[in-house]
């Protein structure tokens, strides 16, 4: 690894500043279960490494006055997977964080660290998409919230600039219920990455499906939500939902698995999702 | 250049100077002959280098030295003091729940992060918190029974 010149600044506007003044020759440490194996394996040779986990708004999990769930981009995915909150709102946002990498992979890794790193396969991206949560983010300019939807823009790429810090994730406060469903593919049962993940979620009578490694950054399937839409899941439904899903996705051959692989994968993520959807319905409609 | 750091390891009180391009893995062996703690992949992926900081079981090759200012670290040295073993490391010994021995010191680090935190775990839940550590030649069989040997006898 090469040397560098570190910093542990204890407020956003410090970090930001250091940022700044050494444009891209700086990077964010948060965990570093990401950044220092590519520091190891001099991918990246940062000239300077602004550690952030000494500020202490990016420490924690909380509900704001709005009944928004804020989540600080140093809370590792241990402590979020094992959080109440979280568990009892979101228990597939927790099922998420859980199934990344091993225990004393999740005592450093973080959620924002996860997204960060725009990685088509990260596990805790297709929850996030599927609430439609908020990147809230610290720059220049002070503070600014930006869709999920419109945080990742490649194979590691996110549309954050220089001098930009993610402060935390917003997750919007829902009147319902929601129902949600997350699903991991991958070789080992534990601690390795997904071959396909994915999340499928009910709001009322919203249903909203999201994808990992099926394209370069994970994504929501639109047009499949919108043929699902309004109809009621029987299997002819399903089915036919399946093939609008295997439309939208662009999946590619790995070391991990091929793209049929990958496409058949997709249909049993959304097929397992969706019929767990219709027995919560099922259930309802008996009372 | 070098930064000075301060941090607590296995119960002592430490001050050393470190260039932050260095692992707290590759400190703690070359600096502090602590030994234990082994560099399987230096990755994260094998669990060798298994120590707790802050009562917790992170990966040392993951983690940089200069991280730990002001932290606890405890090592499988630290484990217990003087020459007394500590039950877990009695309990691997009775178990032979090791072989060439390479990826011991992170599984008895691991468990016992496991065990402090619940001191009933299901034989599910040893399994699953070892699921970092990877050991080439045991099986995991007898890893798993010296840990539940502990549960059992309710020793901890
Ligand atoms: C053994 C192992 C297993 C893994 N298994 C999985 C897995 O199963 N699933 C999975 O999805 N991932 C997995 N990962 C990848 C990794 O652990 C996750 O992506 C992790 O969540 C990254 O978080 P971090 O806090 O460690 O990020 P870091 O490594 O600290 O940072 C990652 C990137 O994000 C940037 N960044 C971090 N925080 C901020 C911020 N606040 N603002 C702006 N930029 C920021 C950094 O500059 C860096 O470029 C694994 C990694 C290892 C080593
Ligand atoms: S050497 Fe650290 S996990 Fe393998
Ligand atoms: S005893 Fe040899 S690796 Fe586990």
């Amino acid at each position: 690894m090469k040397n560098f010149q570190y910093f542990k600044p204890k407020s956003l506007k410090e970090a930001s500043e250091i940022l700044s003044k050494h444009k891209g020759k700086a990077h964010i440490l948060n965990g570093g279960t990401d950044l220092i194996i590519r520091m190891r394996d001099r991918i990246i040779e940062p000239e300077v490494v602004v550690d952030i986990k000494e500020i202490d708004e990016l420490n924690s999990i909380h509900l704001n006055k709005h009944g928004e769930l804020i989540i600080g981009a140093c809370v590792n995915l241990n402590d979020i997977a094992h959080n109440k909150i979280v568990d009892e709102n979101y228990d597939f946002l927790s099922k998420a964080a859980h199934m990344v990498g091993s225990s004393q992979v999740r005592n450093r890794a973080t959620m924002v660290g996860n997204i960060c790193n725009a990685s088509p396969l990260a596990d805790t991206a297709t929850p996030l998409l599927a609430l439609d949560a908020k990147v809230l983010v610290y720059g220049a300019e002070g503070k600014k919230e930006i869709s999920i939807h419109d945080f990742f823009i490649w194979v590691r790429k996110t549309c954050l600039k220089i001098g930009e810090i993610v402060i935390g994730i917003k997750i919007p406060s829902y009147s319902n219920d929601i129902l949600g469903d997350f699903q991991k593919i991958s070789r080992r049962k534990m601690v390795d990455l997904s071959t396909v993940c994915g999340t499928v979620l009910k709001n009322g009578d919203d249903i909203r499906i999201a994808l990992g490694a099926v394209s370069p950054t994970p994504i929501r399937l639109r047009k499949t939500e919108g043929f699902i839409k309004g109809k009621e899941l029987t299997e002819e439904v399903i089915k036919k939902a399946l093939e609008v899903a295997v439309s939208e996705i662009s999946p590619i051959d790995d070391i991990r698995a091929s793209k049929e692989y990958r496409i058949n994968m997709t249909k049993v993520i959304i097929k397992r999702g969706l019929k767990k959807i219709r027995q919560k319905n099922l259930a309802l409609a008996e009372g | 250049m070098k930064y000075k750091i301060n941090f607590n390891l296995n119960n002592e009180e430490i001050e050393h100077y470190i260039d932050p391009n260095r692992t707290l893995l590759n400190m703690i062996r070359e600096d502090f002959d602590l030994t234990g703690a082994k560099e399987g992949c230096g990755a994260g992926e094998c669990g060798a280098c298994t120590v707790l900081l802050d009562g917790k079981p992170v990966n040392a090759c993951l983690v940089l030295a200069i991280e730990v200012e002001g932290k606890d670290i405890l090592t499988v040295e630290g484990l217990s003091p003087g020459n007394k073993l500590d039950e877990l490391q009695i309990s691997f010994i009775e178990n032979a729940a090791l072989q060439c021995g390479y990826c011991t010191p992170g599984m008895v680090m691991t468990a016992k992060a496991l065990l402090k935190e619940n001191n009933n775990p299901t034989e599910e839940e040893v399994k699953e918190a070892l699921s970092g550590n990877l050991c080439r030649c045991t099986g995991y069989k007898k890893i798993i029974k010296a840990v539940m040997d502990i549960v059992e006898k309710g020793k901890h």
